[in-house]
């Protein structure tokens, strides 16, 4: 593939989305953006011309508020260009603010939460059944998993073996109204999953190396058990006063904070 | 009806390797032969019907042609979203058996009775909606439903009332079925029926021979202009139904006549409350006014000429 998807890049189009589109989300859309980065670039089989190549590994984004982070990808991949990119969350834009089925390279409507882990699970098993080697990627959120359909499906995939299958809990400590720890413990989610029947990694989210190598050593096991990842990240990763700061879950950004955010990406 | 949605079921396994039965730990004895001819394309999925349903949509996506079967108390109705949207928003070909619909689980209360699942189901973009009402319109749903290439919901209530066909049907989707025409012009009645409730009707027309009737096994889509000639040729329609008054045939129908503004409908169905009490399906429906004598009064209330 010529785009190495840099981090700072694709930080910088959610940037530029946010603000052309005086969006929200941003804060769990910054905080992806390594996970998606590794999986695009090292790990996900696809055609690079043909998004819904039927070959293809899936992709899914079940945390559908962090969209912003794969149309960033999608347009370092050639899969959408600027202009639609910064029509993001406008009057007649096929981009909308949360994750759609209709463009292609999104695999699942998403955003009401819960959804996407169990029709990727589906999807692994529909593989596991056809006896055919692609793999299915499913990204998380920990307040996500307060849902209780998340279990449902963990619990299948658990129970049905699927080696094919990889999930990827983007455990940032925060969802809408505030700190998990406060809400719903999610502290303890590697020993949960793996009483499930998984093999578990807990790695730095933000640490392309580390989340290089989990990938990879955990499909290489191929011990009859599905993979999870817990990816330990920063809500707002990348920009100083977003980060930890669950304000950004709704913020939007005016052009002084614009450009503030903008000169901490420069490459 | 219960054997041949069982024989239609394994006919369409044993003919298409891609049919995946999926259920949620419920229809024992439903599935024996199918799963004794193709264990493979037997899935219990546990009880865990939102991720069934999600998963049915998953794998929809890979190729398979999931029928998704549990109780209508639970499918649709626990699981509206995940067929909102996993499965109707992407068109995916999954076909939804909701078993029970009605007062069939008439001891078990409130948690298993389902009379809403019409109105909702008919409400969602890209959802086929068919409600048979004898085995006959069941198997000939099961085809439609087959070949559709879109989400299907089909609605399976009380299925020992016995036949109204005498043979095998060939109606497309959305067609009513003209059973009889009313003979007395003075009154020009017709009872609409479908589901369970369709033999009832043919025993409220031998009670009253001058009614015409009609069937609807497909509720969404459904054949306007059938209903719109039916309004012009009638005085009266009586809709009938084991579904709320709210949302279900009566108001399909109602919506139609109020633009022909010619017949008068009238709904015949469940009123808006729950059970109150527990015991045999005959008694629920007395309960529900909607036994026999129940009918055949109300009949007679709407249509006071009526012999």
């Amino acid at each position: 593939m010529n785009n190495p998807l840099i981090p700072k890049k694709i930080r910088k189009n959610i940037l530029d989305m946010s603000f052309s589109g005086s969006t929200v989300h941003l804060g769990c859309s910054l905080c992806l953006v390594e996970i998606l980065a590794v999986i695009y670039r090292n790990h996900l089989n696809y055609d690079f011309f043909d998004p819904l190549d039927p070959k293809r590994d899936f992709l899914i984004l079940s945390k559908g508020h962090g969209v912003m982070a794969q149309y960033a990808c999608m347009k370092e991949l050639g899969w959408l260009d600027k202009k639609r990119l910064l029509n993001y969350f406008s009057d007649g834009s096929t981009l909308k603010g949360l994750a759609d089925s209709s463009v292609p390279g999104i695999e699942v409507s998403s955003g009401s939460l819960g959804h996407g882990l169990s029709v990727g699970v589906g999807i692994a098993f529909g593989h596991h059944l056809q006896k055919v080697n692609q793999k299915t990627f499913i990204i998380v959120g920990d307040g996500e998993l307060n849902e209780g359909v998340c279990w449902e499906a963990i619990q299948f995939a658990g129970h049905h073996q699927l080696q094919n299958l990889l999930i990827v809990v983007d455990k940032n400590n925060f969802q809408a109204m505030g700190a998990t720890s406060e809400i719903i413990n999610q502290d303890n989610l590697k020993n949960q999953i793996e009483s499930f029947n998984f093999n578990v990694e807990d790695v730095d989210g933000h640490n392309e190396h580390e989340l290089d190598q989990a990938i990879q050593g955990l499909f290489a096991l191929r011990n009859n058990k599905p993979n999870c990842i817990v990816a330990n990240t920063i809500k707002g990763k990348g920009i100083s006063f977003m980060e930890n700061n669950n304000d950004w879950h709704y913020l939007r950004l005016d052009q002084a904070l614009y450009d503030s955010a903008r000169s901490e990406l420069e490459i | 009806m219960r054997d041949t949605f069982s024989s239609k079921l394994l006919e369409l396994a044993k003919s298409n390797p891609q049919v995946l039965l999926l259920t949620g730990d419920h229809g024992y004895g439903l599935f024996r032969d199918l799963r004794a001819a193709k264990p493979q394309q037997f899935i219990n999925m546990g009880i865990a019907e939102q991720n069934m349903v999600s998963m049915a949509a998953g794998l929809s996506r890979v190729g398979f042609n999931p029928i998704v079967y549990a109780l209508s108390a639970f499918i649709p109705i626990r699981v509206l979203e995940q067929i909102k949207l996993d499965v109707c928003h992407d068109n995916a070909p999954v076909i939804f058996i909701g078993d029970g619909a009605g007062f069939v689980y008439s001891h078990l209360g409130s948690s298993h009775q389902s009379t809403e699942d019409i109105a909702v189901t008919t409400a969602i973009p890209n959802l086929i909606v068919m409600s048979p009402g004898d085995r006959f319109e069941l198997s000939r749903c099961m085809d439609l439903a087959i070949t559709a290439n879109s989400p299907v919901y089909i609605r399976l209530g009380k299925g020992d009332r016995g036949d109204v066909h005498s043979q095998n049907l060939d109606f497309n989707l959305g067609d009513l079925i003209f059973l009889k025409k009313p003979t007395d012009v003075a009154t020009t009645a017709t009872l609409v029926a479908t589901g369970s409730m369709l033999a009832m009707a043919a025993m409220l027309c031998q009670r009253f021979p001058s009614l015409g009737l009609v069937s609807a096994p497909s509720l969404k889509p459904i054949n306007n202009s059938q209903i719109r000639d039916l309004c012009l040729n009638n005085h009266t329609i009586i809709t009938l139904e084991e579904h709320s008054i709210f949302g279900g045939l009566g108001s399909i129908i109602s919506d139609v006549a109020a633009t022909v503004a010619h017949a008068t409908v009238k709904k015949l169905g469940i009123q808006d409350r729950f059970s109150e009490y527990c015991g045999s399906y005959e008694y629920l429906l007395n309960e529900h006014k909607i036994d026999f004598d129940s009918l055949k009064d109300a009949i007679k209330h709407h249509i006071p000429g009526l012999d």
